[in-house]
Formats: structure tokens, sequence, C-alpha cells
């Protein structure tokens, strides 16, 4: 016998209370997982490596106002820009509002991939897609989720904008990185229908290297300056996490829910350990007359809490990895996550909590135990 | 002459209950020599298991002295009084004590796994004093796999196991049929008189006492009468 095995021996003498604890850890360690997942995303949404390269001008006073289409010319030309294609969110819906939840873009045809060049397209599909004015090219998740093949046609009713888009599926593309929810379609196709407004969302721009992005951003804000329709100008990341911000905060409020679930977990775990060593403190005393001392006690019972609890975070976190990896999550979330990648940063995060949870829990008992004399030990069995 | 291998000198100890002072021993002074069996009896309260906690190293005195091979235990720091325990004293105890999560093997491995034995030595030594107890044949029993005799004959193999010089027994036979305890002191006798443990007992039971060479009675903390040994014994 070793230290070790000693160790999963006291581990295991109650079965029940053991299965129901690293149960109850491994669900919570899960749920945990999945919100920080889902934290991540929120706050640090995905990106690329491209996405460095590109920066994105909108309205100064907020992203509902929109901006003179005719800003392209000056941004085209300026050093620096490799590419600039208009970016119009059209917010429509399909179907119903269930099956909306993905977003789509007017853009300039001709540009958008060169943009984004993460986004794999057939070269004949998209060469379709730049010919037909009414065409559009989808992503690989979406166009599963529906089942849209080539030749589709898909109706898209305004919400945001006063006009319905009647649209042709020319293409699809696939990526790595970039989500694969996303629709495409001609932005004069779109400013056709709403009458020739002029009118664009935002201008997506592609720098030719990412040195020369601050001054960019300086010279495309200071050339619009005085005008009716100011920019704010600024990197695709910056751009995302303003984004986000205004769906409140919801760090705060996964955060709150993290809290609660890791504070339930150090309950469930020290009461475990708790009445487990307490259960024990007569054995714990013949231990320390055996020559135990306290340092080895207090080992015993850190390695028993520990064990315990790190084999409900194995379970937990790695459970939660697995589910995510196998399971479809964009069709089980109906287009609400189009990816839920459970990083090595994640369950490193979980596996430390879960460490902490056990460190935790064993101090209160380590601390009865070794504060019991042998003798007032030895007298709780007699 | 023998030396005396547990010295005690004016050892008192007293108990604090809220407000009052409780006397557990008085004053006691007492020499057991090296290969005795001895034999310490007296009502509840009168102190026996006190003065076999402070021998033992696992209680203080609050006054006097308790040199036990030359070591004047009251002294040594909680570290080094567990080392000093499992190097030194053997322990058994009325209600046995054993792991129930472990085999009568790993039970008596136990004391072995703070030596720096390897695995093998161990095997040998864990063998060997379970042959010793006659349980060779029940090694991979659980606690609750065997009757209360052959539980404490285990509980006597582990207190052995790490050849100590000094076995101290409390109430060994007080769980125990009259078979299974004349079985069990048969065997303490052994370890005495074939092995020259020091064997020091906490009795109520005058059969088990009989085993012994020497009676030390307590009552109220005191020593009242001691049978045997006078050259090397005294008391107050």
């Amino acid at each position: 016998m070793t230290i070790t095995g000693f160790v999963l021996r006291n581990a295991c003498r109650n079965k029940r209370r053991l299965i129901l604890t690293v149960l109850s850890v491994s669900i919570s360690l899960f749920l945990l997982t999945i919100l920080l997942t889902a934290l991540k995303l929120m706050v640090e949404p995905p990106t690329t490596e491209q996405a460095s390269l590109r920066i994105v001008a909108r309205h100064r006073v907020s992203l509902a106002n929109v901006l003179p289409e005719k800003y392209q010319y000056r941004i085209e030309r300026m050093p620096g820009v490799e590419y600039c294609s208009k970016f119009t969110w059209f917010g429509g819906i399909y179907i119903d509002e269930a099956s909306s939840n993905f977003a789509q873009f007017a853009c300039d045809p001709e540009r958008i991939f060169r943009i984004f060049p993460e986004a794999i397209v057939d070269p004949r599909q998209e060469e379709e897609f730049v010919k037909e004015k009414t065409a559009c090219i989808v992503g690989r998740k979406v166009a599963e989720r529906f089942g849209w093949k080539v030749g589709d046609r898909i109706t898209l009713l305004g919400q945001l904008w006063p006009c319905d888009l009647e649209l042709v599926v020319r293409g699809f593309y696939h990526s790595e990185g970039l989500d694969e929810t996303l629709v495409f379609f001609h932005h004069d196709y779109f400013d056709e229908l709403l009458g020739k407004r002029g009118i664009v969302g935002t201008f997506w721009i592609k720098v030719t290297n990412a040195d020369v992005i601050p001054g960019l951003i300086d010279r495309i804000d200071a050339a619009f300056r005085n005008t009716d329709a100011e920019t704010k100008t600024e990197t695709e990341r910056a751009f995302q996490l303003g984004f986000i911000s205004m769906i409140g905060n919801v760090k705060l409020f996964i955060g709150s829910i993290c809290t609660v679930i890791v504070f339930t977990m150090l309950l469930v775990t020290a009461s475990t350990m708790s009445m487990a060593i307490r259960e024990r403190l007569r054995e714990i005393s013949v231990l320390k007359a055996l020559g135990f001392t306290g340092v080895m006690i207090f080992g015993l019972i850190l390695a028993e809490s520990c064990g315990l609890a790190l084999t409900g975070g194995v379970l937990g976190c790695f459970g939660a990895k697995v589910l995510a990896e196998t399971l479809d999550v964009y069709k089980l979330s109906k287009g609400f996550l189009p990816m839920f990648p459970v990083t090595a940063e994640i369950l490193t995060a979980g596996m430390l909590v879960a460490l902490g949870l056990g460190v935790i829990s064993s101090l209160a008992p380590a601390y009865t135990s070794l504060r019991t004399s042998v003798v007032t030990g030895l007298k709780e069995l007699d | 002459m023998t030396p005396p291998i547990v010295q005690i000198r004016e050892l008192s100890k007293l108990y604090r209950h809220g407000d009052i002072d409780v006397t557990a021993l008085d004053r006691i002074t007492l020499d057991i020599l090296a290969g005795e069996f001895l034999a310490l009896m007296g009502p509840s309260g009168s102190g026996k298991s006190t003065l076999l906690h402070i021998i033992a190293g696992i209680d203080r005195p609050t006054s006097g002295e308790c040199l036990v091979q030359g070591t004047d235990v009251a002294n040594l720091s909680e570290t080094a009084l567990a080392e000093w325990r499992n190097r030194n004293v053997g322990f058994v105890f009325q209600t046995f004590n054993l792991v129930p999560v472990l085999t009568a093997y790993e039970n008596v491995e136990l004391p072995l796994l703070l030596t720096s034995l390897s695995s093998r030595e161990r095997r040998g030594h864990v063998e060997a004093a379970l042959e010793l107890v006659g349980l060779s044949d029940r090694m991979k029993h659980l606690p609750r796999q065997m009757s209360g005799g052959q539980e404490q004959r285990v509980a006597i193999a582990r207190a052995l196991v790490t050849d100590p010089t000094l076995i101290v027994a409390d109430e060994p036979t007080g769980n125990l049929d009259a078979h299974s305890a004349a079985d069990v002191m048969i065997l303490l006798q052994r370890l005495n008189r074939e092995m020259g443990k020091t064997v020091i007992m906490v009795t109520h039971d005058p059969r088990a006492a009989a085993y012994a060479q020497r009676t030390v009675h307590l009552e109220k903390g005191e020593m009242l009468n001691d049978s045997g040994q006078s050259s090397v014994v005294s008391h107050q």
C-alpha cells in the first residue's frame, strides 16, 4: 500500500457520498465552463489573423446613424488602404423571428472577399455572385441549417429598412475563424430598393499593413470632421467589442452566475469534507498515535479533498469540451451560437477553480482534526 | 540490574473543566524496567489511562518528569513526539481502532509507511508480524470480516510491526469474550517473555492483570500499591 492508495481508500469509503459529491462538482464545473465560454465569446469574440488588418469607419454618433456613400471614394484613395467596401447590416426576418438570428450584410461584391480572405469561396461561385445583382453568398452553417442550395431563392423582410430582399443563393463560403452564418449581398441592390439614397451603415477597410492603422484612423476621421456625418474609425476588434457593450453589462451578469456556482460548489465540497473528517476523527487520532504528524494528516485531508474536486473538475470541464466538440452547438442553439470553442485557457481556469475548491474545502476539517488532541480523539470512541 | 525504561518523577496532571481544576494524577513516581509486563489497575477516573497516555507520548503532564528510554517526552515538539511514537511505542486499544477500509495486511503496514523501508522490506515485516499473531491466513480480510479477537490480534501485529521497545495497551480485553481475551493476553505475554517487549497495560479485569508480572493500583490520581519489583520501583 502507498500513501496515495490510502488516500484513495479513504475517499472511496462512502461510495454514494463520493459519487454525489463528484457529480455535484462536475455538473457545477460543467456549467461554469459553458458560462465562461459564453462569456468569452461575448466579451472577446473570436478573431482571425486577417482581422488585425481591418478597420471600420462608422458614424461618430452611433451605429444607428448612416454615412454618405460618397465617403468611399475618398477613403479608397488614402495611403495604406488596400480595399474598402460599403458594409450595411440589413437585420431582416427570414421565415420568422426565431429563424432570423443570422446577420445579413449589403456589401461591394467584388471587394468583400478581398477584405475577408479567410472566407473561402469557390471562384466560379464568387464570379456568379459579382455578376448578378440579387445574388448572395451565404455561410456554410446557415446554408446547412436551412438546407439552402445554389439557385434557391430567399426572402428577407426588412425590419430596420423599408424594403424586403429577394435574393438568389449563388454560393457558399467556409472559414476557420470567421463566423460561418453570414449572408452577403449587393449594396447596389439594397440601395436601389431604398430609392438610391446613397447611404451606408459602415465602411469596412483592409489596410496594406498593420503599421499604417493608427495614422489611417486619424486621417479618415480628420477628413470628415465638421461635416454632417463625422466618422469614428476603429479597428475591427474595437468595433466588435463596442457592439457587444451595447447589449448591457453581460459580463457582470454572467460573472455573478459564475460566482454563485463556485460558492455553491464550495459549500457542497466543504460540507462533504467536514462530514467525512468528522466521522473519522477517531481514526485520525489513531493515525497520530501511530506517528503521523500534523503536516501528514493535513496532507492526507488536502489530497482527498483536492482529488475529489479535481475528479469533478476533469469530468465537468473536459465533459463540456467533449460535448462542445461533438454536438452541433450552432443547430442546438438555433443559430444563436455560431461556434463554441472551449479553449485551453477556460479549461485551465475551470481546473484551477476545482483545485482552489479542494484546498479551501480541506482547511476547516484539517484545522478541526489538527486541533483535536490524540486523547480527545480516542475518547470519542470509548 | 535491568535499567528502568520508564522513569516517572513527581508526575501530576490537571484537567480544567470550566473554572474547576480536576487532578487526574497527583505526584506519581514510578520506575518501569525494560522487559517488564506491568498492569495499571484502578476504578474509572483513577488516572490509569492518563498515566498510560503520558508514558506513550500522546498526552503531556502538568508537572513532573516522564523519561522514556532517557527521553523527556514532554519536552518534545508535536512533530518530534509523533516520530518518537512511531519508533518507540506500539499501541493496542480497547476498540481495536483498525482502519475499516484497509485489509489486515494494510492496517499492519500503516505505521511502516512512515519509515524509509522499501515495499519488499515492509512486506517482510508485516508478514512476520501477522504470522506471530497467527493471522497469516487473514491478510486480505477487512476488519468487518474478522471476529473481535482477530481484530485485536491484527492491532497487536500493528503495534509490534515497527519493533518498538514499549507496547502500551489500554483495556485490550475490554471488548472481547473470555476466550478471545485469554488469547490476546497470552499473545501479549509472549511478546513480553519471548521478544523482550516492555508491556504496560491498563485494565479493570483482574484475570487480565494476572498475566502481568507486576500490578500498580491507582485511585483518585494517586498510587495505592505496587505488587512487586520493590528493588527498582518506589512510590509515594
